[in-house]
């Protein structure tokens, strides 16, 4: 398990992070969202040791993460880092070396995962000759090349194109097969939607929706109902116990229903006006639930 | 495959980065193309030096019908012209003549005890014929005044004093170190300009982030310090050798062992000078997220290097002077300055001890407040950190 336990971080006057605590559990792909400058890259970079934090602790399976479990974690920067004159071959190599493996073990693992990233032609090339893409590739080895125990990335789609992220996001799940928890920062809800197991919403530096896409969905401000029913009146279901109308127009309801809603007795009412063509749950998008979570942090918090 | 993994001893993690400076530095064309310039260049110098002095080459001279007395004689006014003579008996004239013939010998002196001494040269041979006359002409005058009974007292011999006798052999040890300071000051510049380069390529490459998620700061600096050093000490120790070893073979000096022993002095001086530098360069290059920027940042060092170099050419003519003297003290100086000294033999033993320590002084300074500037600004990229904000920054140990 690794835990994030009430980071705080100030620098200077500017309060960056406000006890941000969240836990991945092995095997589990945790996508990291917040708006810009919320605080995911301090977090990381505390993960990592690049930050220190003012209080909180990251732990490793109960450990506090030190230097020894951080040559266990394959890291991703923001902003990317790659020696521009060395070759890919050899740079994989010395990062499989510096995260403690030996050399030749080290050689075979930068061959291999080089292969596997289609980086095999081009490892005896400089890296500042290759393509930002195939760079960004090259990145991603750093990251896997040592088989690490926990992979932490800042933004790794980021500058993508669709093949190279679903080829990204095929590594990073096979990453999770092999049980190693993943954590990634992302602006592309959609992807993170898509990916993730869990997901944590960072909003003016805390956490303020944290868990399952579905578990912050059915957690998600009073849930909506949208029934179709042609025939039925203005105002039909403005009576029914527990029941706000959200929108009404021409026969397609949205309601929210609060404590004491009963969606049968909506179904009910609205099957009396006539006809009805819709009744279901509506589902919020991440994004939906991103924007009330960083727009209303009080509600939402849980 | 986790079997293979161990976590690093900080020397084991030091060796890599020095590893990954040797093998990256060892392959760049700039870096060999730049050794063996300077190589050549210490090659040509021995060739000069061997080409001016060639004067004092050996005369060799056939004789036929010598004696021990036409050898001592031709020896003698050898000595007086400054040249050295070399005396090869022939049987007889056919053979002498085909010495000379061949070049074997610079010229033939026939019947030189006799009424008609002849010399047969190739062609022309003034020298020789100078020297050869100038025996005969001894011999003759010894024969005659021993005939007509005059007995010859032995001439008084003038006994020479050296005030200074080691004045020779110190300006030539002067010599000898002030090409040692020369290659000394390139090496500095050269290898202090690659910590440099190296400290800010990590930084504008952002490479540095990577590298500290796995190592400290102290482990990266010293690692590219130790690593870069260590080919700078071999390559001024090959340009050593090969120094040593054509000034020798060339016979360009007179004292081998104190031809070595300066050297070495140099090789030592260049260890510490290394050490203070690369730290301040590191320190220094630190500040900066670009190579264009780097100029501006590591100026002030060099600029105390050239100001070194200028006074310790000054110091190879003036070895005692007020100038040369104090600034062989001062850290910074002393690697360029006290080496010249020391080989002029101007300074005392217990003067490049004090010089020693206070350098060794400077450095666990340097090396203390650097690597704090170093740690505190590696991660500070875009724009230039002030030195405060450095000094006062978090530090990831």
């Amino acid at each position: 398990m690794l835990e994030f336990d009430g980071l705080y971080k100030a620098y200077g006057s500017n309060q960056v992070l406000e006890g941000v605590s969240f836990a991945v559990a092995p095997g589990q792909m945790f996508g990291f969202c917040g708006s810009n400058g919320a605080g995911k890259t301090t977090t990381m970079r505390i993960a990592m040791g690049l930050a220190l934090a003012d209080a909180g602790q990251v732990r490793w399976n109960g450990r506090p993460v030190d230097e020894a479990v951080r040559r266990r974690v394959g890291y991703m920067p923001e902003e990317r880092g790659l020696y521009p004159k060395m070759r890919v071959g050899e740079q994989l190599t010395y990062f499989a070396r510096l995260h403690g493996l030996d050399a030749a073990p080290a050689a075979r693992a930068a061959a291999s995962w080089a292969e596997r990233l289609g980086l095999g032609e081009r490892r005896g090339d400089r890296v500042e000759k290759l393509s930002l893409g195939n760079q960004q590739r090259v990145q991603l080895a750093a990251a896997l090349v040592s088989e690490p125990d926990v992979l932490i990335l800042d933004e790794p789609f980021s500058g993508l194109d669709p093949v190279g992220v679903d080829s990204l996001a095929e590594a990073l799940l096979e990453q999770c097969r092999r049980g190693v928890p993943v954590v990634f920062s992302s602006h592309q809800l959609d992807l993170v939607e898509r990916l993730c197991d869990a997901v944590g919403i960072l909003a003016r530096g805390k956490i303020v929706a944290s868990g399952t896409v579905a578990g912050l969905r059915s957690s998600a401000v009073g849930r909506q109902l949208r029934v179709v029913a042609p025939d039925a009146p203005p105002g039909w279901a403005a009576g029914l116990p527990g029941v706000r109308v959200v929108s009404e127009q021409r026969g397609d309801t949205v309601l929210e229903l609060g404590p004491g809603g009963d969606d049968q007795q909506v179904l009910a009412t609205a099957l009396t006006t006539g006809r009805v063509a819709h009744f279901a749950w509506r589902e919020p998008t991440l994004v939906e639930l991103f924007r009330d979570a960083v727009t209303d942090v009080r509600e939402v918090a849980a | 495959m986790s079997t293979d993994i161990r976590p690093h001893t900080p020397a084991q993690l030091v060796r890599l980065v020095a590893g990954r400076e040797i093998s990256t530095r060892i392959r760049d064309k700039g870096f060999l193309i730049g050794s063996a310039v300077l190589i050549l260049l210490i090659l040509g110098m021995l060739v000069f030096q061997v080409v001016i002095n060639s004067g004092a080459d050996t005369t060799k001279i056939g004789v036929v019908g010598g004696s021990a007395g036409v050898t001592d004689a031709l020896r003698a006014q050898g000595d007086a012209l400054g040249t050295e003579v070399e005396v090869v008996e022939y049987a007889d004239e056919a053979t002498a003549r085909s010495a000379v013939k061949d070049g074997d010998v610079d010229g033939v002196l026939l019947g030189p005890s006799g009424e008609r001494p002849e010399l047969l040269v190739d062609s022309g041979g003034s020298s020789t014929e100078t020297l050869v006359q100038g025996a005969v002409q001894g011999m003759s005058v010894s024969r005659q005044l021993a005939e007509s009974g005059v007995q010859l007292q032995a001439p008084p011999r003038v006994d020479v004093v050296a005030l200074d006798p080691d004045a020779d052999a110190d300006t030539q040890a002067a010599v000898v170190a002030l090409v040692g300071v020369v290659v000394l000051y390139s090496l500095l510049i050269l290898f202090g300009q690659f910590v440099a380069q190296g400290v800010v390529e990590e930084k504008s490459s952002r490479v540095v982030e990577l590298l500290l998620a796995t190592m400290r700061p102290w482990q990266l600096l010293a690692g590219k310090v130790i690593g870069l050093g260590l080919l700078g000490l071999a390559q001024m120790l090959v340009i050593a050798v090969v120094g040593v070893a054509g000034a020798l073979a060339f016979d360009v000096v007179d004292l081998p062992g104190r031809l070595i022993g300066t050297v070495l002095t140099v090789v030592a001086w260049f260890v510490l000078g290394y050490a203070f530098y690369a730290s301040v360069f590191a320190a220094a290059a630190s500040l900066v997220s670009r190579q264009e920027d780097l100029g501006s940042v590591i100026t002030p060092a060099s600029l105390l290097l050239v100001v070194g170099f200028v006074i310790s050419l000054q110091a190879g003519q003036d070895p005692t002077g007020t100038l040369s003297t104090i600034t062989s003290f001062v850290p910074g100086l002393s690697p360029l300055v006290m080496p010249v000294r020391q080989a002029a033999g101007g300074a005392e033993w217990w003067e490049v001890v004090v010089a020693v320590v206070l350098m060794l002084v400077a450095i666990a300074t340097i090396v203390r407040v650097g690597g704090r500037i170093y740690s505190g600004a590696l991660l500070r990229t875009g724009g230039k950190v002030k030195l405060r904000e450095a000094l006062h920054a978090e530090r990831l140990t």
